[in-house]
């Protein structure tokens, strides 16, 4: 049977919910408040971006702590009528059959337009007289319209898990379902998600159909699987464009954003216009487009947008004047931002050193670990006395020297003589 | 031979130390002797002397105990508007014990400062005037928002000349006791062109060979700091795979650490070193001076220098029908 991973792997404790280890302490401290009478806050405002837990950890403990939740959302209360009808839900803190209860009204932002007004001063009424724990959740907790509702409120912010947290879900996932990710591949699923787990998890099944093991190729190619053909489109509009028009009107169709549009195309160009006079002229377009982008940055005028669209779309689909439409080749994904994720781990290592330099040289990290690194790497693969001598002064760790040094043997000999 | 970065350790110590840059440390050495100070910024390529300057104004004003009156702090590191807010404001509004009432704040890698920082900066160097003075050093002075510029005396770095640098390199090879041969120092010139702080690290990393310093043996240093190098680049758009050239590119910039106003240089010299045509150089180099500029106003080093590849090899492909 298929089942949506989301649902059929939902953390059932709060054990398992990923990440957000305060919030949730602070959310257990207010629930167990209750035990001795109301609490001076009587709602729990729950607020943070789609996908990181909050409603699933609302159902965790109700189900940690034997409650009975009643969960509303935004389509069952979008009128005061409506609201008030729900009310006397919240009106005990017993159920009818002796447990606990607790209310959980979710996805408030859909809450919208003048209509739904009446809605929210509803909320607020209930929210002053409840009787037991009533749980809102929205991503906005700041948006004007609860302004009012908030000082009744105990506000949880909910923050984007750590990428290390996301991959020990979907690693537990991948062990329950029986299949077998690399670790890069995995983690490339992780931060593409950017915090959001539940598109995580989405994307990891998606991608597992049918396989019992998944390596990085794997991903990175069909990690934009549903997106593929829709950027493939996209990239064959622009480049093999006829008209200005026709070129600029595929970024509406692109659902990513223009600097991403932007690595795509700069990626794929060279492949696609192989006269040496289009590829300069297409190159160009982008980098005057690139310009742009910087003249954005520091007026931060954003209506020049329209000209680095103009620029990677139309001066990209101009440039084709003697490449002829052949036959297939295969779009890439972009190679700056596969760089990116893939080295992550190496760059925090670099900069950690370049901190140690910093300490000692005057020079930002950054740039010690650019520009005094690669000597240090020569230092210590030819001279053990000098490494010995720099690690000392420098201050490096084991696992620095490790790195400079490149070979574990090399590291032993000296961190041996580091005494 | 000691065992510290030579770089720190050779760094001078007082104005007076300062090998170049005369005319600069001249203006820097009378402020110091009217124990007054204007916001400065000091602008110039990397390796030229612009922390040293500072730090060493600093020593000559203060003394020895200069460390209590100075502050130092990377905008690269921490570039935020926060760090403006907080750091920069609580150093700088209390004032200094001592004969001189300011103390010195020194921004380093202030051209890597959001402008939003660079506002809250402008803001503060005007408050905090009487008890601190903005030192900014930058690579691109016009990375720094006009407002600043305008209330800082501006000192131009330039990169060392080849006697100086010779000059400062024979005197380490002199204390490390280092057989360094000509050759070699021609080869630190030709890699490191004025750029001291890297010469000085070329030199260490070469002498922990433990041979004598010749130019293979630089060359080879300078390989491995910087393995794929700008002419083989060139060559690989010469004969027309861009692609492989962009892959060059990218290794130089991402892992290497090469920086693109580096590249651009060595580009520019080796367009007029190299045999073509003689109308493609001129028409290169306007090319290759757009795009520097386009650097320094901020854009993005891999885009704007494979622009450059894109054009090197149309011209490679002109130069193959021509023959």
């Amino acid at each position: 049977m298929y089942a949506a991973w989301v649902y059929k792997h939902k953390p059932k404790s709060l054990k398992r919910v990923v990440g957000n280890r305060e919030a949730i302490q602070k959310f257990v401290d207010w629930v167990k408040s209750w035990e001795k009478g109301v609490p001076k806050k009587r709602v729990a405002f729950l607020y943070g971006p789609p996908g990181i837990g909050k409603t699933v950890t609302v159902e965790a403990l109700a189900n940690d702590f034997h409650m009975e939740l009643v969960e509303k959302n935004a389509s069952d209360y979008r009128t005061e009528e409506a609201v008030k009808r729900f009310a006397g839900l919240a009106s005990q803190y017993g159920s009818l059959f002796g447990g606990k209860r607790i209310v959980l009204l979710d996805e408030l932002d859909g809450l919208t337009g003048t209509a739904d007004r009446g809605g929210v001063r509803a909320i607020t009424e209930i929210v002053k007289t409840a009787q037991c724990p009533v749980v809102l959740i929205a991503n906005n907790a700041y948006n004007p319209r609860f302004s009012n509702l908030r000082k009744y409120c105990l506000l949880i912010e909910f923050k984007k898990p750590p990428t290390s947290e996301v991959m020990k879900h979907l690693n537990r996932i991948c062990l329950r379902e029986a299949i077998q990710v690399d670790e890069d591949a995995l983690k490339f699923i992780a931060q593409r998600s950017v915090g959001d787990v539940r598109s995580a998890v989405n994307d990891l099944q998606a991608l597992t159909q049918g396989k019992k093991r998944i390596t990085y190729e794997d991903v990175s190619w069909l990690g934009y699987r549903d997106r593929q053909e829709k950027i493939f489109t996209v990239l064959k509009m622009i480049i093999y464009g006829k008209t200005c028009v026709g070129a600029k009107r595929a970024v509406d169709m692109a659902d990513v954003d223009i600097d991403m549009l932007f690595e795509w195309i700069y990626e794929n160009v060279p492949a696609h216009l192989t006269d040496p006079h289009d590829l300069a002229r297409a190159v160009d377009a982008l980098s005057i487009a690139d310009v742009y982008r910087g003249r954005i940055r520091s007026t931060q005028n954003w209506s020049f947008t329209r000209y680095v669209i103009d620029y990677m779309t139309a001066g990209v689909a101009m440039a084709r004047q003697n490449t002829k439409v052949h036959g297939w080749i295969p779009f890439k994904f972009p190679g700056r931002i596969r760089m990116l994720s893939r080295s992550k781990a190496e760059r925090a290592m670099q900069l950690k050193i370049g901190h140690k330099i910093k300490r000692k040289c005057h020079i930002s990290a950054v740039r010690a670990s650019k520009e005094v690194l690669p000597y240090l790497r020569i230092i210590f693969k030819n001279n053990v006395d000098m490494a010995v001598g720099l690690a000392k002064w420098l201050d490096l760790e084991p696992e620095m020297i490790e790195y400079v040094a490149g070979t574990k043997k090399k590291a032993g000999a000296i961190t041996q003589l580091l005494g | 031979m000691s065992f510290e970065m030579w770089a720190e350790k050779y760094r001078p110590k007082t104005l007076g130390d300062m090998v170049n840059q005369k005319e600069i440390v001249e203006r820097l050495k009378s402020f110091a002797r009217s124990r007054n100070v204007p916001h400065c910024i000091f602008a110039g390529p990397p390796g030229t002397g612009k922390t040293t300057a500072a730090l060493c104004l600093a020593r000559d004003l203060y003394g020895d105990a200069y460390r209590g009156h100075i502050m130092e702090l990377n905008a690269s590191d921490a570039r935020g508007i926060n760090v403006v807010r907080e750091t920069v404001k609580t150093f700088a509004r209390v004032r200094s014990i001592g004969e001189i009432p300011f103390k010195i704040m020194v921004l380093d890698e202030a051209d890597n400062m959001t402008s939003d920082a660079q506002q809250a900066l402008r803001r503060t160097m005007e408050r905090y005037t009487e008890t601190c003075r903005f030192i900014l050093i930058a690579n691109y002075s016009g990375k720094i928002i006009e407002p600043i510029q305008s209330r800082c005396a501006p000192f131009r770095f330039t990169y060392l000349p080849r006697e100086e640098q010779d000059r400062y390199l024979r005197l380490i090879a002199e204390k490390e006791e280092l057989s360094l041969l000509d050759e070699g120092l021609d080869a630190v010139f030709e890699v490191c062109s004025g750029d001291l702080r890297r010469a000085i690290n070329n030199l260490q990393a070469a002498a922990s060979l433990n041979k004598p310093i010749d130019a293979k043996v630089i060359y080879s240093i300078a390989g491995r700091a910087n393995p794929a190098d700008v002419r083989k680049m060139i060559e690989t758009t010469m004969n027309g795979n861009f692609l492989e050239a962009r892959k060059q590119l990218r290794d130089m910039i991402r892992k290497y650490g090469v920086a693109g106003s580096d590249i651009i240089r060595q580009i520019h010299t080796e367009i007029f070193r190299g045999n073509l045509p003689e109308q493609w150089k001129i028409k290169l180099a306007d090319v290759v001076g757009e795009i520097d500029y386009r650097l320094v106003e901020g854009a993005d080093e891999e885009v704007q220098l494979s622009a450059l590849l894109a054009r090197l090899v149309e011209a490679g492909y002109e130069l193959g029908k021509a023959k």
